[in-house]
């Protein structure tokens, strides 16, 4: 391993975001390049020219132990065999060596993690895929353009792009990047526990290189989408399985992202594709989750509802037509704006339309029945009819019942880009709308284009896209550090299980964007400038969205743990929600021109 | 004897005072009441039977969230009541609200904060949508959607959490 760039014996090291966040602090060390005296005293003979290593070592025992799962830990007690603890260096070897938690790790592997941290690879296995890696796999050239807007969330501590250079290199060692160390010697190195913080170093020390694994794991994953788009599946094969255990090395959002796009990418290899969800009131469940954890979807609802309140101003009868009704989640708060507007609340019709239920339940009378037992509470005027239909472009006008004098409002939230797989079925939804004669009709859709012809481009934009996604779900704080703070206060929580549904819920998204084909592949998001065109060339009008929405939209924004990553932008009369600064989702209003 | 005197008059002006109850005085223990903060009422409620009821008086609560402001539209009483009560908005809603949106801290002399509650429309109209939205989710779907879970599950949950923890 290459020692250059150490400092006169001096260096401390800093794991920057380590998944076991802890770091390790070296006392300072005298010129001498003997046998270090800290050392000594506790019984280990550590060359001071060996400390670099001795270090790297210990944090990658430390990963290799934080992800080890069950008990991995008591072969250490046990059966492993400790070669002469006195020599620090290669009793660090062995443990690691002997605690192997990764069995099914391909030797293929080792070209890129040669240099990473985990090196606990079994070099046992075949030899074929390894030979294969070897010739087909020069990272290097490839692996320039790290996409701009980087994937992973420790990016903003992390430093800029490392990517381009150390890529080149040769895979060795990582220099260990010195900085002054800190006098702080008492902290001494009696155990684990004994180790104290260093101060955040000039210079993040590349110690602990979850970060350049990240980097492995963006450009493994963009190798094998290419490798799909060309049909190379027995290349892509190999490299999916790479990207499975590059994933485990991360943490946090990017390792479940990694991890969702790897299913996706395998099942496109293995043509296991996934059956389309049938089952309606699960995935009303799983959407559920995702509008408890994060801002999404009551944004969505919320300015659509304001919209739709502003353009039901000094109506006395309206109608709203929901084409996403799922639990009717909208629109208790729209009953309750209308029920305390000046002049008092309108009579309210609510037609909802969803999927069939495949249980026999009548899913959509039940959440019809709900509502209409709130309106009764709050003394609004109610009817409600539900419609079940495979499919929007399933209606007709004429199925609605329109009545004289009634000013009718179309809603839709996340269901218009599922048309798009079939050929002209958003036209003729979009002539129904127009039929129905609607003062407004107000659209929210996942701001994004995952509708490319090529794979390639649809793979990076959904890369793109979930990860930042999952990375305001990561903010949403649950975990044991909130449950214990919140605990404290005697406040509900929100649950792991609700964060992991939310996940469910993307991942299956992510599964249709990149394992589904034709019709299947429902979901073709699109941009704001796409439709855009689309209601353009069906003869709709934007309606502005008021400061009321915008105002409303950031106080709701601002009540969320995480509020500062969220981000209200206006454009052009419609307004986007996104995470720093990238949009995500965007709502628009549309009238008749 | 003028001592004694002294100690008469002292002993009588103690008897007076004795006799004066604040719970024989109800109308002045709620404008007492009516001026403390949430917590202090938490307190107060503890006292004894007849404050602990006079607490829960929706009133209270109802002064509570909305003392600075204008006053409400027609409706939003019996909106509020048949939703669950102002108590309940303040717990589920209000407090939360203020306390996230900072709303008009002031800091005064000795560095303690005193709130100032400095309320707008937009903030009225928020709470209530949110209120209206928990009891949808609380009293009509909840029980059994999530199959087991002990608590009620409800999108105010993110309300509970502190920011930036």
């Amino acid at each position: 391993m290459k020692r250059d760039n150490r400092n006169e014996g001096n260096f401390s090291s800093s794991g920057s975001c380590s998944s076991s966040g802890k770091a390790k602090m070296w006392p300072c060390e005298a010129e001498d390049a003997g046998v270090d005296e800290l050392f000594a005293v506790l019984g280990y003979n550590v060359k001071s020219s060996d400390m670099v290593e001795v270090a790297q070592k210990i944090e990658q025992l430390e990963e290799v132990m934080g992800n080890v799962q069950q008990d991995g830990l008591s072969q250490l007690a046990s059966e492993t065999v400790h070669y002469n603890p006195s020599d620090l260096f290669s009793w660090l070897d062995s443990m690691i060596t002997g605690l192997n938690p990764m069995p099914e790790f391909d030797s293929s592997s080792d070209p890129f993690l040669e240099s990473s941290t985990i090196t606990s690879i079994d070099n046992s296995s075949s030899v074929n895929s390894h030979a294969q890696m070897a010739v087909d796999l020069d990272f290097g050239s490839d692996l320039i353009a790290i996409p701009g807007k980087a994937v992973y969330p420790r990016t903003q501590t992390s430093p800029q792009p490392p990517a381009p250079p150390p890529e080149q290199h040769q895979p060795q060692a990582k220099k260990p990047k010195t900085s002054p160390c800190l006098g702080n010697s008492a902290g001494g190195l009696h155990s684990e526990p004994g180790f104290a913080r260093p101060v955040e170093s000039a210079r993040p020390v590349v110690l602990v290189d979850s970060q350049e694994n990240g980097i492995r794991l963006v450009h493994t994953l963009m190798a094998c989408a290419e490798a799909v788009q060309q049909e190379n599946f027995k290349l892509a094969e190999v490299l999916v399985k790479n990207i499975g255990f590059l994933a485990v090395s991360q943490a946090g959002a990017m390792r479940k992202v990694a991890t969702y796009f790897a299913e996706a990418l395998a099942r496109r290899i293995y043509r296991l594709y996934p059956a389309n969800p049938q089952d309606s009131a699960f995935s009303d469940m799983l959407q559920m989750h995702f509008y408890e954890t994060c801002p999404y979807l009551k944004f969505a609802h919320f300015t659509a509802n304001q919209a739709i309140l502003e353009a039901f101003a000094g109506k006395s009868r309206v109608h709203v037509i929901d084409f996403s009704m799922k639990q009717g989640m909208q629109w208790p708060a729209l009953l309750q704006a209308l029920a305390l507007r000046p002049g008092g609340p309108p009579s309210f019709r609510l037609t909802g339309i969803g999927p069939p239920s495949h249980d026999d339940t009548d899913h959509l009378q039940e959440v019809g029945w709900k509502l209409a037992q709130l309106a009764e509470t709050i003394n609004v005027e109610f009817e409600y009819r539900g419609f079940v239909a495979n499919s929007l472009a399933d209606l007709d006008a004429s199925m609605f019942d329109i009545r004289e004098g009634e000013t009718v409002a179309i809603n839709s939230i996340f269901e218009l880009h599922q048309l798009i797989a079939r050929p002209g079925a958003i036209e003729k939804v979009l002539r129904v709308v127009r039929e129905l004669k609607p003062e407004i009709l107000t659209v929210v859709e996942q701001e994004a284009n995952h509708n490319g012809n090529v794979f390639l481009d649809r793979f990076t934009e959904a890369l793109h896209y979930y990860s930042t996604l999952f990375d305001s779900l990561e903010s949403c704080g649950s975990g044991a550090a909130a449950a214990a703070a919140a605990a404290n206060s005697g406040d509900a929580v929100v649950s792991d299980q609700d964060k992991v549904m939310s996940e469910i819920y993307l991942g299956r998204q992510i599964c249709n964007v990149v394992a589904c084909e034709g019709l299947d592949r429902v979901e073709r998001h699109e941009t704001l400038a796409q439709w855009r065109t689309r209601f353009g060339s069906a003869e709709f009008e934007p309606v502005h969205l008021g400061s009321n929405a915008y105002k409303q939209a950031s106080m709701l924004l601002a009540l969320f743990a995480g509020g500062d990553g969220y981000r209200v932008e206006e454009n052009n009369g419609c307004l986007m929600l996104g995470w720093h600064t990238r949009p995500l989702i965007a709502t628009s209003a549309w009238k008749l021109s | 004897m003028a001592h004694e005197l002294q100690q008469n008059e002292r002993r009588e002006e103690i008897e007076k005072r004795a006799k004066f109850c604040i719970n024989d005085n109800m109308d002045l223990l709620i404008e007492i009441l009516k001026r403390l903060d949430d917590r202090s009422l938490g307190v107060a409620a503890c006292v004894c039977r007849l404050w602990c009821a006079l607490t829960r008086n929706d009133s209270l609560w109802e002064h509570l969230c909305f003392r600075h402001l204008s006053p409400q539209p027609g409706g939003v009483r019996t909106m509020v009541a048949a939703l669950g009560g102002y108590r309940r908005l303040y717990m589920v809603c209000v407090k939360p609200v203020m306390t996230r949106l900072r709303l008009g801290k002031v800091r005064w002399g000795s560095g303690s904060e005193v709130e100032r509650r400095v309320w707008s429309r937009h903030e009225v109209e928020l709470s209530l949508s949110l209120f209206c939205v928990d009891y949808y989710e609380s009293v009509l779907l909840g029980g059994g959607r999530l199959g087991g879970e002990t608590s009620p599950p409800s999108s105010l949950m993110i309300l509970c959490k502190a920011v930036n923890v």
